[in-house]
């Protein structure tokens, strides 16, 4: 009897001790969104329960280890029990118990996670190898920079371009995926103005490493004022609309100063001779750009393998596949 | 010269290499005859692969009694090959045991080999950008990391269901010796054609596979695919086997619930390994019909569905890692009533509770598609199977814990590696139901948390039970035991810095970092948990080194050691080491309970005619 | 004694036969006049069942063992039946994920195909499992000849089926196996299934071969027992695929 006392106390210290170390320290980012409150809920509860099951059995187990453990000399056996069946259904029924109220919690923290704003701001999330693309269907903006308007929900609409990809801040805890050919959502109700990184979670290949995307939560106002930014750039000349086009779908894969990536460079590429992979030579003129965009593999180069490099007829439009033409023509 | 050639293994690399040729040779003939381009590297290579497969089985000569029964031919039931001596470890021997360390040596090969990528990928992690892998390598090796690591996983449980479950239940051997043979060699050829994937440009999909990336890949990924499918076919055909031998095979006396626990863990694993493995197989075989002929099975522009992909591979894929662990927590099991001298608490319940793990199992595959975009209605429904996990898996832990309590417990290194199996487990346990409710999961998801889970579970369920049981069986496999210093400074080398790798991966899981990335975002401040992560991770292989250290030391110097070691009440201990050909010369008869230790004068097993 | 019981095996496996023939037809008009899937699952489950029990005898793995001696023919006999149905057990499992894949993603549609070249092919397994149970019933006899005759009639039409899948079937689809979600879930199902033919075609060509030498005899069989139980396993396997591909909901165009 004495054997229990002492490890159920040990084992309720050691059951806040261990809380409180794994507390001491912030285990989770920053909390930046109202889905993230009914989520870090749940980790804290979460959290108690793993505590007090680590301590209970870590505590026994040392404890059987050193009061139990074989002296010296000592050549006995141990205590002949085989088993309690008592015992046996209490440690079935209490974890079954337990797991069905976490189940049942995690699905109320589900439907609060999921709960849906009517006015909810739209974006379309567009996902590919290797870029993230913002486009908001209401002001008919696109951005590679998600702009995210503090306290307003926002209704995430997601698709792929090409191979699974994830939507990830770690900030606002949930996640979701963007699968091709059909559209998934995810609502994110930033509470923090602020910087975070939006993540790509999904294995997508060469570059996934790499498929990150500023997230910036500002103040309505601060919102609106940028909206009306884009609109006005629209009106810029068309190397700028290009370079922005480019720095956005393009440039994970070709470089603009010759050096190695998945794709050819473009440094000098406007009027040089490049060569198919059927070994017949072109000039890359317009046509040859503009073709290169929108159907990519009409026409490929040798060295670099078809099927790699998406459809971008499908994303851009006429007239930006021509700034972006106009882009490449000024890299010397 | 000659000895060599006489070797299967040598004849079906051989083999192997002469058949891949000729399949290469043979597709392209067709072609050319057909009026087409003759030269297309992918299917050509997969066609080569698969000839080279075949000709490697046939090289070995694992076919060869069975091309006679087709030819009508007799063939000889019990061969004794023991006068080929070491030899015999290198061919297709019928003897549970000789297979049994064959499955083992090749285990220990995988091991080594998917350790050294894992080292090498994570030294390129110690710092921020990369430094000497490109992120194609990166991506390869931690891709190949993953599925070698679970081949020998595989391989290992294998080893041990092979070498002990006849000897546990007092059979001469497996039921069918030539499928048993069989299921080992096809792993051979599947290993190295998963292998040949690294010289075939290698692959970005992690070992999951996931179309539509796994279509986009280079070459490398047919290999992956073909090599995972037939060595399916070892796992399939060796659970079938172990079923088959438990419940045909056992001495007379041995009633179900008088069986070893060891054994019940084995049939749990095998029911598994036997029906959802065909999942994975079916699921890489669609892929390479996509990328072969076009079909449009996960291609969404033309009908298909990528979410279809995830269900068909996790149907297996999670099951699986009660497959993994199941037989180690067997081993657990098995082994801790002999250092505790008690009897094991809860038999039945234990043993109740493999199967459990086993059918829920079943049901729980969702849990990995929270966040994948599948039907909404199912996120709740697999949140409950899963959680329903904990029940089964804390019975196993609680007996534990009764089984050591009032015990008169010792710490050789056996004992070591039960009880870091047991606390490594936990941590994978206790990280799990974050995974398993899906608002939790929707952040854990595809972070470095799960990395963390995924490895506490495997170590404590699999590597630590895994050497805890090398360390028990080395004297009966060869008559030898293993040092015991060599063995606790293996011990204090990998347990405690393993621990701290997991759980370090688990803290930078939750700040944010994803898996599968060959770099991450130096805001993180994620590097000096890189670093540290990056030395637990080489002195853990550094205790695995010093366990190589420790067989050649002990095949060299070590005394013979022929009686009851660890004073054992199982069978196989109640017969001199090693093991003779034929096991047990006489029957096996179970006259008490088998742990009933601390119960003066009572026995497990006599053998007939003994008093 | 004898005689009796042998007569009545074979009168028992002409009566499945005729069974299977009937829950056939009924199946065909049902899905050209009614078309509700239950009822074709009902039926293609009602004329597997009839299979399984009837032609592969299941309940023999149930059968206690008349003999403890391990070395005895019996005893082994008694293990292979076990080891043969887990593999069944497994292989299904292939099925069922082509099955599942054929669910998910063409529901309550069917490719356009050839009713005619459908409804002969399955016909021919059909009477090729009954001429099947023929062989192995004649040699659990003692009747050499019939068996054999059995045997080789089982093969001649397991060829046929595989003419008629991959030779006209295949021909004559108006698609290909990259048109499409059903043009792979219809080569891929049918692809499968023709190689586990293939397969079970050299297996009978083995046991007809043996049969012919003489191996068999009226206690010692287990090779065409095997072989008829995995003959029968892949009629069992057409008995669902065939619905699921030709009669199941709507034709996709």
């Amino acid at each position: 009897m004495r054997h229990f006392i002492v490890v159920a106390l040990l084992v309720i210290a050691c059951t806040f001790l261990t809380h409180t170390a794994i507390t001491s320290i912030d285990i989770l980012p920053r909390k930046a969104s109202a889905q993230a409150i009914p989520i870090d809920h749940l980790f804290e509860i979460q959290l108690w329960l793993i505590s007090f099951l680590f301590s209970l059995v870590t505590v026994t187990l040392a404890y059987s280890l050193i009061v139990f453990r074989r002296r010296p000399g000592d050549v006995s056996e141990g205590v002949h029990v085989e088993g309690n069946t008592r015992l046996e259904i209490l440690w079935t029924v209490a974890p079954l118990v337990t797991v069905i109220a976490l189940a049942y919690l995690g699905a109320r923290s589900l439907s609060e996670v999921q709960r849906a704003d009517p006015n909810a701001l739209q974006v379309e999330v567009l996902g590919g190898q290797w870029f993230w693309s913002f486009t908001y269907p209401e002001y008919g903006v696109t951005s590679d920079e998600l702009y995210l308007p503090v306290s307003k929900q926002a209704l995430l609409r997601m698709t792929s371009l090409d191979v699974i990809h994830s939507f990830w801040v770690p900030e606002f805890r949930v996640k979701q995926d963007l699968l091709p050919g059909k559209i998934t959502e995810l609502r994110v109700t930033p509470t923090e103005t602020g910087e975070y990184t939006l993540l790509c979670a999904e294995m997508c290949g060469t570059s996934h490493a790499y498929m990150v995307a500023p997230v910036k939560v500002v103040s309505q106002e601060e919102f609106m004022a940028w909206i009306e930014e884009k609109i006005s750039q629209a009106k810029l000349d068309p190397v700028q609309r290009g370079r922005k086009l480019a720095n956005q779908y393009c440039t994970a894969c070709h470089s603009i100063d010759g050096s190695q990536k998945v794709g050819p460079t473009w440094k000098g590429l406007f009027g040089s001779l490049v060569t198919l992979e059927d070994g017949t030579s072109v000039i890359a003129d317009e046509v040859y750009l503009r073709n290169a965009i929108a159907n990519p593999n009409l026409q490929i180069r040798k060295g670099y393998p078809g099927n790699v490099m998406p459809n971008f007829g499908n994303i851009l439009t006429e007239s930006q596949i021509e700034d972006l033409v106009a882009y490449i023509r000024s890299i010397e | 010269m000659k000895v060599i050639l006489s070797l299967g293994l040598i004849r079906g690399l051989l083999w192997q290499l002469l058949g891949t040729a000729l399949g290469i040779g043979f597709f392209t003939l067709v072609r050319a005859l057909l009026g087409l381009p003759s030269w297309e590297a992918e299917p050509a290579i997969v066609v080569g692969a698969l000839f080279g497969a075949l000709f490697f089985l046939l090289g070995v000569g694992v076919l060869n009694d069975w091309l006679k029964w087709a030819a009508g031919e007799p063939t000889e039931d019990h061969v004794d090959d023991s006068h080929l001596g070491w030899r015999r470890y290198f061919g297709p021997s019928l003897d549970h045991k000789v297979i049994g360390v064959q499955y083992l040596v090749l285990s220990l090969v995988l091991m080594s080999v998917g350790g050294l990528f894992a080292l090498l990928f994570r030294t390129e992690l110690a710092q921020v950008q990369m430094q000497f892998l490109s992120l194609d390598q990166y991506n390869t090796l931690m891709s190949l990391h993953g599925m070698v690591m679970i081949i020998s996983i595989l391989m290992g449980i294998a080893a041990f269901m092979n070498y002990l479950v006849p000897l546990l239940i007092g059979a001469h051997d497996m039921a069918f010796p030539r499928l048993n043979a069989f299921s080992f060699w096809i792993a051979v050829p599947s290993a190295i054609i998963l292998l040949s994937s690294l010289a075939l440009g290698g692959f970005d999909t992690g070992w999951t596979g996931y179309p539509p990336l796994s279509v986009r890949a280079p070459i490398g990924i047919q290999m992956f695919l073909l090599g995972v499918s037939l060595s399916g076919f070892s796992s399939i055909l060796g659970g079938l086997n172990i079923i088959a031998t438990i419940v045909r095979m056992r001495a007379r006396s041995m009633t179900p619930f008088r069986m070893p626990i060891f054994v019940w863990s084995s049939l749990a694993t095998s029911i598994i390994s036997l029906t959802a493995t065909q999942l994975i197989g079916l699921s890489f075989q669609m892929v390479m019909l996509q990328r072969l002929f076009g079909m449009s099975f996960f291609d969404a522009t033309k009908g298909g569905n990528p979410i279809l992909f995830q269900h068909l591979f996790w149907f297996y894929s999670h099951p699986a890692v009660y497959i993994f662990v199941l037989p180690g927590l067997g081993i657990i099991s098995e082994l801790l009533p002999v250092f505790v001298r008690k009897p094991l608490f809860g038999y039945r319940w234990i043993a109740m509770s493999s199967l459990g793990i086993a059918l829920v199992g079943f049901l729980v595959w969702g849990h990995h598609m929270f966040t994948s975009g599948m039907a909404e209605y199912l996120r709740v429904p697999f949140m409950y199977s899963t959680l329903l996990v904990a029940v089964p898996t804390g019975i196993k832990f609680f007996s534990w814990l009764a089984t050591a309590w009032q015990g008169k417990i010792s710490f050789e290194t056996p004992m070591l590696f039960i009880l870091a199996g047991i606390v490594v487990f936990l941590l994978g346990g206790l990280s799990g139901p974050p995974h398993a409710v899906v608002s939790t999961n929707l952040h854990l998801h595809d972070s470095y948390f799960v990395v963390g889970h995924f490895h506490n579970a495997m170590y404590g369920g699999f590597v630590f039970p895994f050497f805890a049981a090398i360390f028990y069986w080395y004297p009966k496999i060869t008559g030898k035991r293993l040092s015991e210093t060599l063995g606790k400074i293996q011990f204090w080398l990998m347990a405690p810095s393993f621990v701290i790798m997991s759980l370090l991966m688990m803290r930078i899981g939750l700040l944010g970092m994803r898996r599968r990335i060959a770099d991450y975002e130096p805001a993180f401040g994620f590097e000096p948990y890189h670093l540290i992560m990056t030395i637990m991770a080489f002195l853990t292989a550094l205790g695995v080194v010093v366990f190589f250290i420790n067989v050649i030391y002990t095949q060299l110097k070590g005394q013979p050691v022929t009686g009851n070691v660890w004073n054992s009440r199982s069978p196989e201990w109640q017969v001199p080491s090693p093991m003779p050909v034929h096991n047990y010369e006489r029957e096996l008869i179970v006259v008490g309970e088998p742990y009933d230790y601390g119960s003066p004068g009572s026995r497990y097993v006599k053998f007939v005619g003994e008093a | 004694m004898a005689h009796t019981s042998k007569s009545k095996a074979f009168r028992l496996g002409l009566l499945v036969f005729i069974a299977l023939v009937v829950l056939t037809v009924v199946e065909f008009f049902l899905a050209v006049y009614l078309n509700v899937w239950l009822l074709l699952v009902i039926v293609a489950l009602c004329k597997a069942g009839l299979v399984i029990y009837y032609y592969m005898h299941v309940y023999r793995l149930f059968q206690a063992d008349t003999t403890l001696d391990r070395n005895s023919y019996a005893y082994k006999l008694a293990t292979n039946r076990l080891g043969l149905w887990l593999f069944l057990v497994s292989d299904s499992f292939v099925f069922g994920g082509l099955m599942v894949a054929r669910i998910n993603l063409l529901g309550l549609t069917h490719p356009h195909l050839e009713q005619t070249v459908g409804l002969i092919v399955t016909s021919v397994l059909l009477v090729s499992s009954f001429f099947m149970n023929r062989a192995e019933t004649a040699i659990a006899h003692g009747k050499r000849n019939q068996f054999v005759a059995s045997t080789a009639i089982t093969l001649i039409l397991g060829i046929a089926f595989l003419v008629g899948v991959i030779g006209v079937e295949w021909r004559i689809a108006p698609f290909g196996p990259a048109d499409g979600a059903h043009g792979a879930v219809f080569y891929s199902m049918t692809g499968f299934h023709a190689f586990h033919v293939f397969t079970g075609i050299i297996f009978l060509a083995i046991v007809l071969r043996n049969g012919l030498r003489g191996c068999y005899s009226s206690e010692r069989h287990w090779g065409v027992e095997a072989c008829a139980v995995y003959w029968h396993f892949v009629d069992v396997v057409w008995i669902f695929y065939y619905p699921a591909l030709y009669l199941i909901g709507t034709v996709i165009e």
